[in-house]
């Protein structure tokens, strides 16, 4: 499990991860609000374009394909099927495509992020976003817990293997493998946690008190111009519509 | 540069029974260490050591509470009255776990997390970091996600983590602990880098060995006092006879013995084992091997060599993997082998589950075993090894010693004919790697047949009736 990348081997996102999370907004409130007519159809076929094109960007050809056959469904199915079907197939087109057609492009683009952010560029756009220390902190320190958990869970399970605890059988039970899990996976995070809060006091941590960041986070010509485009789309639905 | 003068401290905690109590770290301790030394830190485990390495970053008393008493000034502050972020900038501290002393989950973040906490400017920073990785020939390791480095490259990491931010004084508490012999080699060098760069140094350590070149003082502290101090000379001419009187692991490198043939009599012989993970070349093929029943057999060799995928397929925990088993006559199959072969892992808090110890130990036992016959069976093995009066307490308040015994306490009512240990010893003083040392002495004279993966000569020399090198 492990949201945004943890090292970026070579590798430079082009967009700033704040017109990241201001897209991600404008992307979704663009699909879920809009219909198949006119300017409507037109700002989706956008919306959907654009992780598309970033997938490209970031070298995810695969990925990009796939996005783009199961977005040309959906639309077809939508813009085409709807309108000319009627009774029952009309109902199960509707109920299949419509909530799925409403989550994808806003997915996609969230999984765009994750691949193409590393944790310490989110991490010091919440900064310059002035987000305070008691929110970002504990966010940069839950990213890291992730694969820690993991690591810790997957040991633990090993050990009940080898003693035989399993869901059925002499030790069986759901609840009692839930505990065996939990208690050791809790005390073992609890100690790591400790451990950890001990090394980054020496390391002079210390919230609330400013810092620096080596990691560079600008904003740049594609930046301000996709703002644009999203301040454009975000007027033309609260204001225009 | 660093100053104590009668100095105390005693911890508040509780103990295993719940009670409230005062745990000794140091007790009238007085010493020096002068600007450029370096220093090594050495004792039985709960002699003081940690403390005082706690001492001088200001963990104790600032983070581990307790009472204090007597003055310890670094670099001219008092570490009573100023905090830990005082000290920061001017002592950087290096732990035993490499799992937990990350803030960051990029090796480039963690380099500069030190620096950036005090501010210094971006672009100097970066210069440092450069600097830094020159100089420890690190750019391998550099943008890379901490969860995908050894363990060897963790300890380097955090080493130069604390290097960027140039801070005169160096304290590191058991660094090598984790680590197998090139990882140690590594750690040494850092480690000679830093006193020829004129950084006062001072390690707590029980692997003595990588140390005896570069260590200008040693001292042995013992019930929290100091019991001597030992120049750098002296260390260096003194035999691991000299070291074994005073409760020291060994001064010089110890060889791993040689393999012996065995005689082909009563074995475990696997064949043609062979697993490989998904998504990665690592794995193991195995073509023969044989390990003599009733006796104690050391597996050794590299990180990475794979005795640990070996451990994992022979304890059936690799349900994939291909090959033969064969014990007493029969062959085990991948799924079977859980309750031929039992594994005490190195981290053994991963494998006590229950509330209690007895519980703990009854919670192994096969189900022919009857109702009635459990509860004695299990206290008579709990006796056996030492843990009677602890019976009732919860095994997670146990300490590091009691827990490994209570493990391995399962491993006998489960009987298991093979009992497996991985690591029994990584971060243990002599005299208690001699305690598991007899404790697997006393497994094999009752009939177990005992696998030990190790990266400890001593304890190889000590027990192994058979050595076994993976390469």
């Amino acid at each position: 499990m492990q949201f945004f990348q943890y090292g970026n081997e070579g590798y430079k996102s082009i967009l700033d991860p704040r017109t990241k999370l201001l897209l991600l907004v404008v992307i979704n409130v663009v699909i879920i609000g809009t219909g198949f007519t006119g300017t409507d159809f037109l700002l989706r076929i956008v919306c959907a374009a654009i992780p598309l094109v970033l997938f490209v960007i970031i070298r995810r050809y695969r990925t990009a394909l796939l996005y783009g056959l199961v977005c040309l469904v959906m639309f077809f199915g939508e813009a085409v099927l709807i309108p000319c079907t009627t009774g029952t197939i009309n109902l199960l087109i509707v109920i299949t495509l419509g909530p799925f057609s409403r989550i994808l492009v806003g997915y996609a683009f969230a999984y765009y992020m994750m691949c193409s952010t590393t944790v310490s560029e989110f991490v010091t756009a919440l900064k310059q976003m002035r987000v305070p220390d008691q929110i970002s902190i504990p966010l940069s320190v839950m990213f890291r817990f992730f694969p820690t958990l993991a690591e810790e869970s997957h040991a633990i399970r090993d050990a009940m293997r080898l003693r035989g605890i399993r869901l059925t059988g002499k030790n069986g039970g759901l609840l009692k493998q839930i505990e065996y899990e939990v208690v050791p996976l809790m005390m073992s995070t609890l100690r790591i946690g400790d451990e950890l809060s001990a090394a980054s006091l020496t390391k002079g941590l210390n919230p609330g008190k400013p810092r620096t960041h080596i990691c560079r986070v600008k904003m740049e010509l594609w930046d301000w111009a996709l703002v644009a485009l999203s301040l454009g789309f975000l007027i033309y639905m609260l204001v225009l519509r | 540069m660093i100053k104590f003068q009668d100095v105390s401290f005693h911890y508040k905690n509780t103990d295993a029974f719940g009670k409230q109590q005062k745990t000794r770290g140091v007790d009238g301790l007085t010493l020096t260490v002068k600007k450029g030394e370096f220093v090594v830190l050495a004792g039985d485990s709960g002699c003081g050591k940690t403390t005082v390495t706690r001492l001088i970053n200001g963990l104790v008393p600032h983070y581990y509470e307790g009472e204090l008493s007597g003055t310890v000034s670094v670099c001219g502050m008092d570490v009573q009255s100023s905090g830990i972020g005082d000290l920061a900038p001017h002592v950087g501290s290096v732990f035993q776990n490499p799992r937990s002393q990350f803030f960051n989950v990029d090796t480039t973040s963690e380099l500069a997390f030190a620096s950036e906490n005090l501010c210094t400017p971006p672009d100097e920073i970066r210069k440092n970091i450069r600097r830094i990785v020159q100089e420890m020939y690190m750019e391998p390791l550099m943008d890379r996600s901490i969860f995908a480095l050894s363990g060897g490259e963790k300890q380097k990491v955090a080493c130069a983590s604390v290097a960027v931010a140039e801070p005169e004084i160096m304290v590191l508490d058991e660094p090598s602990s984790n680590l197998d012999a090139a990882g140690i080699e590594e750690l040494a060098k850092v480690l000679a880098l830093w006193k020829a760069k004129g950084k006062t140094v001072v390690v707590a350590e029980h692997r003595l060995y990588y140390l005896t070149a570069l260590a200008d003082r040693l001292l042995l502290l013992r019930d929290g006092k100091l019991a001597e101090e030992i120049p750098g000379d002296q260390i260096r001419r003194m035999d691991n006879a000299q070291a074994g009187e005073r409760g020291l692991r060994s001064f010089t490198p110890i060889a791993m013995p040689e393999t012996e043939t065995v005689s082909a009599e009563d074995v475990l012989v696997c064949e043609d084992l062979e697993f490989h993970y998904k998504h990665s070349e690592n794995g193991i093929h195995i073509p023969y091997l044989c390990i003599p029943r009733g006796k104690i057999t050391a597996i050794v060799g590299k990180n990475g060599a794979g005795k640990s995928t070996f451990a994992r397929v022979l304890c059936g925990l690799e349900r994939k993997s291909r090959g033969s088993v064969r014990f007493e006559g029969r062959e085990w199959k991948p799924k079977m082998r859980p309750s031929l072969c039992y594994m005490i892992m190195q981290d053994v808090n991963h494998q006590l589950f229950t509330d209690s110890v007895l519980e703990e130990v009854m919670l192994s036992m096969p189900e022919s075993v009857s109702k009635q016959e459990r509860e004695p069976l299990a206290r008579k093995v709990l006796e056996q090894l030492d843990l009677s009066y602890l019976s009732d307490i919860h095994p997670m308040a146990l300490s590091g010693g009691q827990k490994q015994r209570v493990a391995i306490a399962g491993g006998v009512v489960a009987k298991n004919p093979v009992l497996l240990f991985d690591e029994p010893t990584s971060g243990l003083d002599l005299r208690h790697m001699r305690q598991v040392a007899d404790l697997l002495r006393q497994l094999r004279d009752t009939g177990k047949t005992v696998i030990v993966i190790t990266h400890d000569p001593e304890l190889v020399q000590e027990i192994a009736d058979r050595v076994i090198a993976f390469c």
